[in-house]
C-alpha cells in the first residue's frame, strides 16, 4: 500500500491540530556549521583561502546584531560554489585575488591579508563603487561585483544571514493573515485595499 | 532465463503514466471494480517520506542549488527535466524545443504551480470565434460537470467573480493578499486590469482528511501532509485502498500491443531494473503517458496493420504541437524596501493574478492578435531566499562593502517582482514531433524529433505582455530592472519551456481530422483512449492541468459505461 497520508503521524489527519503535525515533521535542528578550521578548500589554495577569509570579513563583518560572514561559513560557501559551478567563475575570482595582491605589494610591500585594515580599505574603495571607479578598472569592478555576489548569496542563504535579514518564513501558521498593519502603513494601503 | 516475460493476467485496464489524466482515470475506475494495471516510468515517490519540506538552505548541498538546466532546484519534488540521463531527444534544424520528462510517481503533478483554471466556453470553440485554430468537439457546458468533480476533489481556493471566459468553480476561501500582492493591484485597478484571487489546488480548510495548508510557500517541494493536489496522495492513494489498483515502477512501456481484429491487446515494457521486455495485457488501454510521450507511443505501435503507427490513420499523431506563450518583466519598487519585518511566505503560489481582459476588444480587432494570457506574478519577501539573491545588488545600491552594504541589502530584500505571461498559442502546421529514425533511448526506444515554431500571433502577444507588465511596474512605482524588445522576440519563450506540451492526438468529430473521437477514443482502435495533454484542440491561456482531469474524468466515465454495455 501506498503510505503517502499513512506515513504522517494520526495527528496530522486532525482537522483540530494541523500546526502539531507540522510540528512534528520539523527538522530537528541541525548542528551549527563546522568551524572553519575543519573545512578543506576544493578550489582554493592556502594564501587563497586566507585572502578570502579577510575579503568576507570586509565584505559583511559582524555587528552588534548578528555574527558576520565569516561566522556564517561563507568563505565555504564560495569555495563549494566555484568547485559546484565550473566554468570560468573561479578564474575571476582567484585572478582578482592576485591582482588584490599585486596593488598591496606596489603600494604597500605586502600582500592584501596582511595589510592592515585601513591599508585594504583604500584598495577596496577604488573597486567597490562602480559609478565612481576609473574606466581602467572595469575588470577588477566586475571581480568585486562577482565576488560580492557572491558573499551575499552566501550570507543571505545561511541561518545567520535569515536572522539578519530577517526571512520570518518556513514556520508552519495554522493561519494566514495576510498583510500585516504596519507594512500596510508603510504602503499608504489601507484595509479597503486589502479586501478583496 | 528468457529475454521476455510475457505475464498470463488480463487486466480490466491499463494505464500508462501515473500523473493528473492517469491517476484520474485509476481512481475513476478502481472505484468502479476495475481490475487496473498502472505502468510509470519513474520512481516510486511518496511525499511523507521524500518531500524535502521545511528544510533550510544551509542544510542543503550547495543551498539547495542545482547545476542542471530547469526550473528545480534540490528541494523540487522533480524527478527528471527537459535532459534526462540516456534518454535523448532532438529538435529538427531550425527549430528549438525542450522536451520535459517527469520520472516519478505522480509526474509533475509532486511540483506544478498548482495553478487550476477553467477553460472558459470561447477556448473550446476558438474557431467559431476568430476562424483560427480548430473547434473541440463539445462546448464548455458539457466538461462543466467534470470541471465541478475535479474541484470538489482535488480542492481549489477562489473566488466567484463572472469575468467573461473564466468560468468560476467550486471554491475553497482564497488566502489574504500578500504586501507585495496589494501594491501591485492597487496599480492593476488603475490600469483596469483585473486583479483577482488566484485559483489554486491548495487546501484553505481541510479536505476529505487532508489539512489545510501551512503556508510556508513550499508547494513545489510537495507538501508532506498532503495539503495541495498531487495524483499520488490525492488519487493513486484511494484507488490502491479499493484493493483494485496494482502498480508498477520502472516500467518503461515502449508500445501498444494489437490483435489481428486490431484491438489493442496490452502493452510491451521494458523493466528499468532487469532491462527485460515484459508484456502485460489488458482489455482497454489509456495513455496518460504525457502528450509527448503518448504520441511517441502511439508511433513506435507500428504492426503490418497500423504500418504507419497506431491510431494514425489521419497522419495527425504528432501534429499541432503547442505551449503556452511566456514573456517576462521584472520590476524593482521603492516602496518595497525597508518594509517592517514580516513572513511573506504564503501558500506556494500566487495569491492574486490577472485574467484576461480584453476578449470584448479582440471581438472588435482592436487588438493585433486573437487569443488571451493571463498574468502571474511573484516576489517580494515570498519563499526561502536562494543561491543568488541580491544579485547585481551594486546596480541598486552603488555597491560598497562592509556595514553600508548589510544595511543596503536588508533595505533591498522583498523589493523585486517578476511579471510572467501565459498566453495561448494557436496551433500550427510547423509545430510538431516525429520519430526520430537515428535515435533511441537507452532502453532501445525510438525518440522524438521536435519540430516548432511561434506564430506572428504569439510574437505580436509577447510585444503586448511586454508593453502591458512595464506599464503595470510604472504604474506601481516601479523601475522596469528586466525587459524583452523587438530584437529578442519580446522575450518569448522557447517551445516546450511552458512545460505545458499539449495536442499531438487531437481529438474532434470527424475521423480524417482528428486522431481521438469526443471520448478520447482512438478511432482506429475501439478499447485505446488517451487522458493527458495530447488530446488538447487548443490551449487556451489557461494551465491545462484542471482540464486534463476533467476530461480524464469524462473519458473514465465513458469507459465504464462502454464496458458495462459490453461495447469494448
Amino acid at each position: 500500500m501506498l503510505k503517502i497520508l499513512g506515513a504522517v503521524p494520526g495527528a496530522a489527519l486532525a482537522t483540530s491540530a494541523p500546526l502539531g503535525a507540522a510540528a512534528q515533521v520539523l527538522q530537528e535542528p541541525s548542528a551549527a556549521p563546522a568551524a572553519p578550521t575543519a573545512y578543506q578548500p576544493k578550489v582554493f589554495n592556502p594564501h587563497e583561502w586566507k585572502t578570502i577569509q579577510v575579503l568576507c570579513d570586509l565584505m559583511i563583518p559582524a555587528d552588534q546584531h548578528n555574527d558576520g560572514a565569516v561566522e556564517a561559513g561563507v568563505p565555504q560557501f564560495i569555495d563549494d560554489w566555484l568547485n559546484f559551478k565550473g566554468g570560468d567563475l573561479a578564474a575571476q575570482i582567484q585572478g582578482g585575488l592576485t591582482w588584490l595582491d599585486l596593488e598591496s605589494n606596489r603600494l604597500f610591500q605586502n600582500d592584501f591579508a596582511d595589510s592592515t585594515a585601513a591599508e585594504q580599505k583604500q584598495i577596496l574603495d577604488r573597486i567597490a563603487y562602480p559609478q565612481k571607479a576609473a574606466a581602467g578598472d572595469a575588470s577588477t569592478v566586475a571581480f568585486f561585483n562577482r565576488l560580492r555576489d557572491l558573499v551575499v548569496s552566501g550570507y543571505y542563504t545561511s541561518r545567520v544571514g535569515f536572522k539578519a535579514l530577517p526571512y520570518l518564513g518556513n514556520e508552519p501558521q495554522s493561519e494566514w493573515d495576510g498583510c500585516p498593519a504596519p507594512v500596510l502603513a508603510k504602503l499608504g494601503l489601507d484595509k479597503k485595499d486589502q479586501k478583496l | 532465463m528468457p529475454q521476455m516475460i510475457s505475464s498470463p493476467q488480463v487486466y480490466d485496464t491499463i494505464i500508462v503514466g501515473s500523473g493528473a489524466g492517469g491517476g484520474i482515470v485509476a481512481y475513476n475506475l478502481t472505484k468502479a471494480g476495475a481490475k487496473c494495471l498502472m505502468l510509470e516510468a519513474g520512481s516510486w515517490y511518496d511525499a511523507a517520506r521524500d518531500s524535502k519540506w521545511l528544510e533550510w538552505t544551509y542544510d542543503a548541498p550547495h543551498r539547495g542549488a542545482l547545476n542542471t538546466e530547469g526550473p528545480a532546484d534540490y528541494f523540487s519534488a522533480v524527478v527528471g527535466g527537459w535532459q534526462v540521463e540516456g534518454e535523448p531527444y532532438r529538435s529538427a534544424p531550425g527549430s528549438d524545443f525542450m522536451w520535459f520528462r517527469s520520472r516519478m510517481l505522480g509526474g509533475r503533478t509532486n511540483s506544478w504551480g498548482r495553478i487550476s483554471l477553467r477553460n472558459g466556453p470561447y477556448d473550446f470553440k476558438p474557431y467559431s470565434r476568430d476562424e483560427k485554430g480548430f473547434d473541440w468537439p463539445f462546448t464548455y457546458e458539457e466538461l462543466a460537470p467534470y470541471y465541478d468533480k475535479a474541484e470538489e476533489l482535488i480542492g481549489v481556493f477562489g473566488s466567484q467573480e463572472g469575468i467573461e471566459n473564466l468560468p468560476d468553480g467550486k471554491f475553497l476561501p482564497p488566502p489574504a493578499p500578500r504586501c507585495y500582492e496589494l501594491l501591485v493591484q492597487k496599480a492593476c485597478r488603475g490600469l483596469q486590469i483585473p486583479c483577482v484571487p488566484s485559483r489554486l489546488a491548495i487546501l484553505t480548510k481541510t479536505l476529505n482528511g487532508r489539512p489545510p495548508c501551512h503556508y510556508v510557500s513550499q508547494c513545489g517541494r510537495c507538501c508532506r501532509l498532503g495539503s495541495n493536489f498531487s495524483s499520488p496522495v490525492v488519487l493513486l492513494d484511494p484507488a490502491l485502498t479499493t484493493g483494485n489498483l496494482e502498480i508498477r515502477c520502472d516500467a518503461m512501456v515502449r508500445e501498444v500491443l494489437t490483435g489481428a481484429d486490431g484491438r489493442a491487446t496490452g502493452v510491451s515494457y521494458i523493466d528499468k531494473k532487469t532491462r527485460k521486455e515484459v508484456q502485460a495485457r489488458g482489455k482497454v488501454i489509456v495513455l496518460a503517458a504525457s502528450s509527448c510521450e503518448t504520441v511517441r507511443l502511439l508511433l513506435n505501435s507500428r504492426s503490418p496493420r497500423f504500418a504507419n503507427g497506431l491510431a494514425n490513420s489521419s497522419g495527425l499523431v504528432g501534429k499541432y504541437l503547442m505551449d503556452t506563450v511566456m514573456s517576462d518583466v521584472t520590476g524593482h519598487f521603492p516602496a518595497l524596501m525597508d518594509l517592517p519585518p514580516h513572513n511573506g511566505d504564503g501558500v506556494g503560489g500566487m495569491h492574486l493574478y490577472m485574467p484576461w481582459w480584453n476578449c470584448q476588444r479582440q471581438q472588435r480587432h482592436e487588438l493585433p492578435f486573437s487569443r488571451g494570457y493571463h498574468i502571474e506574478f511573484g516576489g517580494g519577501r515570498q519563499g526561502m531566499p536562494m543561491p543568488g539573491i541580491l544579485g547585481g545588488s551594486e546596480r541598486f545600491v552603488g555597491g560598497g562593502y562592509g556595514e553600508d552594504l548589510k544595511r543596503n541589502c536588508q533595505k533591498l530584500y522583498g523589493s523585486f517582482v517578476g511579471f510572467h505571461g501565459r498566453g495561448e498559442m494557436i496551433p500550427n502546421e510547423e509545430s510538431h514531433c516525429e520519430i526520430d529514425s537515428d535515435l533511441v533511448d537507452q532502453w532501445g526506444i525510438p525518440t522524438l524529433k521536435f519540430h516548432f515554431k511561434w506564430g506572428d500571433e504569439e510574437i505580436r502577444m509577447a510585444a503586448h505582455m511586454q508593453q502591458t507588465f512595464q506599464e503595470i511596474v510604472k504604474t506601481a512605482g516601479g523601475e522596469v530592472i528586466e525587459s524583452y524588445g523587438p530584437q529578442e522576440q519580446w522575450g518569448i519563450s522557447r517551445g516546450g519551456q511552458g512545460i505545458h506540451e499539449v495536442g499531438g492526438a487531437r481529438m474532434g468529430s470527424d475521423p480524417k481530422t482528428s486522431v481521438l473521437n469526443e471520448h478520447c477514443r482512438a478511432w482506429d482502435c475501439k478499447n485505446l483512449f488517451v487522458a493527458d495533454g495530447a488530446p488538447f484542440v487548443s490551449l487556451a491561456d489557461k494551465n491545462p492541468t484542471l482540464t486534463i482531469m476533467a476530461l480524464a474524468w469524462r473519458t473514465s466515465e465513458y469507459i465504464a459505461a462502454q464496458v458495462r454495455k459490453g461495447e469494448v
